[in-house]
């Protein structure tokens, strides 16, 4: 392949794939629209080749992948509407970048899972690591259980939904979307965020800079409600919002290029 | 040019610090300007889940004083001429910049055929089909160069 090299004795081609072993899996069960297959023995690269290969080229709009074994990276980058199961827990990095996939993980996650989510919805029954949410610009991620540090950091819209608690600077520099959070969030809730809003239901162990109460809509209540009649939550607590104090970050005196930058 | 500010005084000295959809498509669409074409969008059916998903984050805006909706595949406004109803702002931004991603005229989407380097779907998940680009990228080379020893 042009381009292809050598570094370190690891393989590598022109799009800066490094993983040498890319035989498509041959374990995979085709039924219709639905498939399945066990990733225990696969590499990451083969995991998401498989799923690549089902979903956009065979038709395929529900795959449950077996077996996840904590492995990176899985499941990045899907760009089109689909269903997928993880079986197990995943590790880090878990549905990155994707762009309207359903997913749901079986299990727990770790650091960054739906980083930089477009659109879609990511729901984990069980934990999630630090970073969860990282700079998701869409959809909606939902964690059954506790999240680590930094929940949301930097998030540009979308909706992050935690039912249990979440730890230090959670919303850290988000810029826009929501955040659920049903149990306490730890210290630094909200720190140097620009915009969006952050709900808590539990005790916040220390707001963050310019991050302050914030007043109660109807349309609070219409999302909150919606979101959890949507993805079956029950009933919601009763929560208290944060916002932006708008003290720390000027956003009207920034040109339309850099406001462009900052919010999308 | 529409969409973009100038600044100095010769054309020479001109830069453009803010570029809308219609001047990186060369053209404006005919959905920007007639809402009868967009009327007929469900929201739901082009958004994954239970309700619009990700076009919760997408509001009527304003851009050099026209009213406008932000497509974030091409980091660029597109802009809407027609009177839109008092009440149905979002809703109407939203199925404007709807119809400008399933159309593929989104110049993020316009750039994928030439530039992707991993198959994916061209138009993204507002479609059900589409066409698959990406699948015989090419490392672009450029005329005289070699590489250097050892690479």
């Amino acid at each position: 392949m042009p381009g292809s090299g050598s570094r370190s004795g690891v393989s590598y081609d022109a799009r800066g794939l490094v993983e040498p072993h890319a035989d498509m899996p041959t374990n995979i069960e085709v039924d219709g629209g639905r498939a399945r297959f066990d990733a225990s023995a696969l590499t990451i690269r083969q995991v998401n080749m498989a799923l690549r290969k089902l979903i956009y080229n065979d038709g395929v709009t529900d795959v449950t992948v077996l077996n996840p074994s904590s492995k990176h990276s899985l499941a990045v980058g899907i760009l089109k509407r689909c269903r997928i199961h993880f079986e197990g827990s995943p590790g880090w990095f878990a549905c990155g970048l994707i762009d309207g996939p359903e997913v749901t993980i079986n299990g727990r996650v770790g650091w960054s899972v739906a980083e930089n989510m477009m659109s879609g919805v990511v729901t984990i029954e069980r934990s999630a690591g630090s970073l969860t949410g990282a700079a998701i610009r869409g959809g909606d991620l939902i964690v059954k259980g506790d999240v680590g540090a930094r929940t949301g950091i930097d998030q540009k819209g979308g909706t992050i939904i935690v039912t249990g608690d979440v730890g230090i600077n959670t919303g850290f520099m988000m810029q826009r979307g929501r955040q659920i959070i049903c149990g306490n969030a730890g210290m630094n809730l909200g720190d140097s965020m620009y915009d969006g809003a952050i709900y808590v239901a539990g005790k916040v162990r220390s707001l963050g800079v310019d991050c302050v109460p914030g007043d109660w809509t109807d349309a609070d209540t219409e999302l909150i409600e919606r979101k959890f009649r949507i993805h079956g939550l029950g009933d919601a607590p009763e929560f208290q919002k944060f916002v932006c104090g708008k003290q720390l970050h000027n956003y009207d005196a920034l040109e339309p290029s850099e406001r462009k930058l900052v919010i999308h | 040019m529409a969409g973009s500010a100038s600044t100095g005084e010769s054309p020479r000295e001109t830069r453009t610090v803010a570029i809308d959809a219609e001047v990186l498509a060369g053209k404006r669409f005919a959905y920007q300007e007639d809402m009868s074409l967009v009327e007929d969008i469900d929201l739901l059916a082009a958004t994954p889940g239970q309700d619009i998903n990700w076009l919760e984050d997408i509001t009527l805006l304003e851009e050099d004083g026209v009213p406008a909706v932000f497509d974030r595949y091409s980091n660029s406004f597109l802009k809407i001429y027609f009177d839109i109803p008092e009440g149905r702002e979002d809703e109407i931004a939203r199925k404007v910049l709807i119809k400008h991603l399933t159309e593929g005229n989104s110049y993020g989407i316009t750039l994928k055929d030439i530039h992707c380097k991993f198959p994916q779907v061209e138009l993204g998940p507002w479609v059900d089909e589409s066409p698959i680009v990406g699948t015989d990228w090419k490392q672009p080379v450029l005329e005289g160069w070699t590489a250097p020893a050892g690479h």
